[in-house]
């Protein structure tokens, strides 16, 4: 058994990342992005579990059953297994197109459904504001693609951003670090520069799981 | 007189979002507003855009769903467009989040500059955003922390519309521990002021 072999065997525990990638289609851009990412946690020390909303079919919409029931804890049978992986992980990497600025209505959905009662948040009687629940979750990772410049982008507000880095992490352990690897003016840039942004994908993949 | 469109986004026909698309409604209609009212979850909007839909979206053709060209007319339609929704995740729910998607396609929210190869707003017909929102959170905590469901509106969406365009915006905080007196209160306040928008 080599040195590093022992190190991993006596040395800290394998991380636990959890990829979450919402794209309709499968070629382009972003898509190429998620499979730098999914290759590179394949060779690191890391356990992965990876979730495609739309190749798996997930149900973005919150029915009025849910809404009725949301302060109650827990979430149905279809997502317990979401639940499980959200609760698993110490690690949520988002890999996502940016479009009006924000999530994807798929990925905004997970939110809307996944992040329920019992599992993200609680709220005692008489609270106004959520008490975090994903005490497990220390690092949150962006990978996503802008049709907008970042001067626009900055303009329109960047809700994304802060809707990962702000409302999501408040229900994450208090010292949860946030990356956000983004690429901007898809349109407009050039094969040079995408496949520059895909190496760096990589490359960041692997340094900071590859310890 | 304005032709208003209404979009709301709730599960339930019973929530205080229904109630409020309804004191907003009646407070159009005695302005002598021309009021349109899409109601996603009522009319079962879909959600998520499709493949299809994504690998049209560049095309000449973006639009496969004859539902979506009706909201579009409803768009095109429109001089003004009041959104009432709950924020969920500071944002606005995932069906509201996939009607911009899938109706504000290229041609209709923006186009192409075929010059200069830039992104122009193409929404320059519509005079006033107004968004009428219920939060979980407190004022402070949403302004202090995030509101991306009025910067989606206000500046998203606001982006695409003229120079002119004016915007508008009525919350009620902390819905949860509040009681029906101030339920009433701010349903009042949301009629009077559709009833005030010009």
């Amino acid at each position: 058994m080599g040195v590093l072999d022992r190190w991993r065997r006596i040395g800290p525990r394998p991380r636990k990342v959890l990829v979450v990638s919402c794209h309709p289609c499968d070629h382009g851009l972003l898509v190429a992005a998620r499979d730098r990412v999914l290759e590179a946690l394949a060779t690191s020390h890391v356990e992965m579990r990876h979730r495609d909303l739309y190749a798996e079919g997930f149900d973005p919409t919150l029915s009025a059953d849910e809404h009725a029931t949301h302060l109650e804890p827990g979430v149905g049978p279809a997502l317990r297994s979401h639940a499980d992986d959200l609760t698993w992980c110490d690690t949520v990497v988002f890999v996502y197109p940016t479009w009006w600025s924000g999530q994807p209505a798929m990925l905004k959905g997970w939110f809307d459904r996944v992040w329920a009662s019992g599992v993200a948040w609680e709220l005692p009687d008489g609270a106004d504001r959520l008490r975090p629940g994903l005490r497990n979750v220390r690092r949150i990772v962006a990978v996503t693609t802008h049709g907008s410049n970042k001067l626009t982008n900055a303009a329109q507000g960047e809700g994304g951003k802060r809707t990962l880095f702000r409302s999501v992490r408040a229900m994450c352990h208090p010292l949860t670090r946030c990356h956000w690897w983004a690429f901007y003016g898809v349109d407009v840039r050039s094969d040079d520069d995408r496949r520059a942004w895909l190496d760096t994908i990589g490359e960041r993949t692997r340094s900071m799981f590859d310890r | 007189m304005t032709h208003v469109l209404v979009v709301s986004c709730h599960p339930r026909p019973d929530s205080f979002t229904a109630h409020l698309v309804s004191r907003a409604t009646s407070g159009l209609e005695r302005a002598g507003h021309d009021v349109e009212h899409l109601d996603l979850y009522a009319i079962d909007f879909t959600t998520a855009m499709s493949r299809d839909e994504r690998e049209a979206y560049h095309g000449d053709e973006p639009v496969i769903d004859p539902q979506v060209a009706e909201h579009i007319e409803a768009v095109r339609r429109a001089e003004a467009i009041v959104f009432v929704y709950p924020t969920w995740w500071a944002g606005v729910p995932a069906k509201l989040k996939g009607w911009f998607e899938r109706v504000l396609v290229p041609g209709v929210g923006f186009r192409f500059d075929e010059r200069s190869g830039k992104i122009r707003p193409n929404l320059t017909h519509i005079r006033r955003l107004v968004g009428i929102s219920t939060y979980g959170s407190p004022r402070w905590y949403v302004r202090l922390v995030n509101d991306v469901g009025r910067r989606t509106i206000t500046r998203t969406v606001r982006v695409a519309c003229g120079w002119r365009t004016r915007t508008e915006w009525h919350g009620l905080y902390a819905i949860d521990s509040s009681d029906d007196a101030a339920r009433a209160a701010f349903a009042d306040r949301v009629e009077a002021a559709m009833e005030a928008l010009s």
